[in-house]
């Protein structure tokens, strides 16, 4: 956490301090002039408030984690979006995308994929792709790709396309691939010069 | 023109399963058993009102560079429908029906049928479907009618390799290279595989 957030903890704190001292004086005062049961709302106050602040405060530092990312190219910082594209996000089905992660999560679904990728194909074409499979085994990978929207069927004729979702989902799951291929290298490069130049200093 | 047609007194049934039309786009079908009246036009048979089980399989996908959009529709017909045109080689596959085959299908009597089948043919026509030069000419292609759940009808039009499909929520149109998808959320217009997509309900740009 940085020492900007920990000096603006500390300044709350005190108000909160201040005000629980005031509020307890109240407190006092009102029990002197009603006598009974007395509760200390006081530290109850202060440890709710507390438990507050330390949530905001690990807020923030979350949203500065998810905002900046410190990679092997340096630091990058991602820009919020806007309210009502937010919002739109949130409408998104979970239970949607976990679909078409899954269904996007196995090497012979996304090998399918990738031979629709140049055009529409017949089962045995794919299977011809794919001799490390079953039939049975490649009908069951197009059903789960079918149930996720990714690829459809055309009934008439049998043969099975990749749909413009499934393109795009595609594109990014291979991308998303690439990229961390790319951070590994780069990350592994980066790892074995500071080990060389551990050993030299040694 | 429709005025002019007039519904066969012979009822028939379908001898053996008939496929009524077949495409790499499609097909209708219709299994054995189904009645069947013909429609005439002078003398001339031009069509047939159908009651059976039946099946319609239509491709309505858009392919494009961009990937496929749109969907299979693979729908069960139990309801009568209408076949127009290009029905020269169905009696070929018809026999006559006998009131067995008539119970079957929920007639307690011909007339029944006759009744039915005149309801639905009278229907559609007189909801300006077809217009006049589509029925009458010496043009080539089919014209199927099926009942929808709203009691409207959904049409397909069939020459060659020409196909239009219109249904309550969708519009289908296949010629050749060039296919337009219409439906409530996008119109798609395919020419060669490029694609040009105008969404009818956008959602705001990304900042």
């Amino acid at each position: 956490m940085s020492e900007d957030l920990k000096e603006e903890m500390k300044k709350l704190k005190e108000q909160v301090t201040n005000l629980q001292d005031q509020l307890r004086g109240v407190i006092d005062t009102e029990r002197k002039k009603r006598g009974g049961v007395y509760i200390d709302i006081g530290n109850a106050v202060q440890g709710y408030v507390e438990d507050e602040i330390q949530a905001v405060a690990e807020g923030v530092h979350g949203e500065l984690e998810k905002s900046v990312f410190i990679g092997p190219r340096g630091v990058r910082i991602f820009r919020r979006r806007a309210p009502d594209r937010e919002e739109d996000e949130h409408k998104v089905s979970l239970a949607d995308v976990a679909k078409v992660m899954n269904a996007l999560g196995h090497e012979h679904r996304l090998k399918i994929l990738d031979g629709l990728m140049s055009g529409g194909k017949y089962i045995n074409e794919l299977q011809e792709q794919l001799s490390e499979i079953t039939t049975s085994t490649l009908s069951s990978h197009l059903n789960v790709l079918e149930e996720a929207g990714l690829v459809v069927q055309e009934k008439a004729r049998g043969r099975y396309l990749i749909t413009m979702p499934g393109r795009t989902a595609y594109r990014m799951a291979t991308k998303a691939g690439e990229r961390v291929r790319q951070d590994d290298k780069e990350c592994h490069t980066h790892c074995c010069d500071s080990d060389e130049s551990d050993a030299e200093q040694v | 023109m429709w005025k002019d047609y007039e519904l066969d007194s012979i009822i028939s049934k379908i001898a053996e399963p008939l496929v009524l039309w077949q495409t790499e786009k499609g097909l209708v079908k219709i299994d054995k058993d189904a009645l069947a009246v013909a429609a005439k036009l002078g003398d001339r048979k031009e069509g047939y009102v159908f009651h059976g089980k039946a099946k319609l399989l239509l491709d309505t996908i858009v392919e494009t560079e961009e990937g496929a959009i749109g969907k299979s529709i693979e729908r069960e017909v139990n309801e009568p429908f209408i076949m127009l045109r290009n029905t020269e080689k169905i009696h070929e596959h018809l026999s006559e029906a006998n009131s067995e085959d008539l119970k079957r299908m929920g007639y307690e009597n011909p007339q029944g049928f006759e009744a039915r089948a005149g309801e639905v043919f009278h229907r559609f026509f007189k909801r300006g479907h077809t217009h006049d030069c589509q029925c009458s000419g010496e043009r080539g292609g089919s014209i199927f009618a099926f009942q929808n759940k709203t009691g409207r009808f959904d049409i397909l039009v069939l020459d060659g390799s020409k196909l239009v499909y219109k249904a309550t929520d969708m519009v289908f149109i296949a010629d050749g290279r060039k296919v337009v998808l219409k439906s409530p959320e996008q119109l798609v217009v395919s020419t060669d595989r490029k694609l040009v997509s105008i969404a009818k309900s956008c959602c705001p740009p990304a900042p």
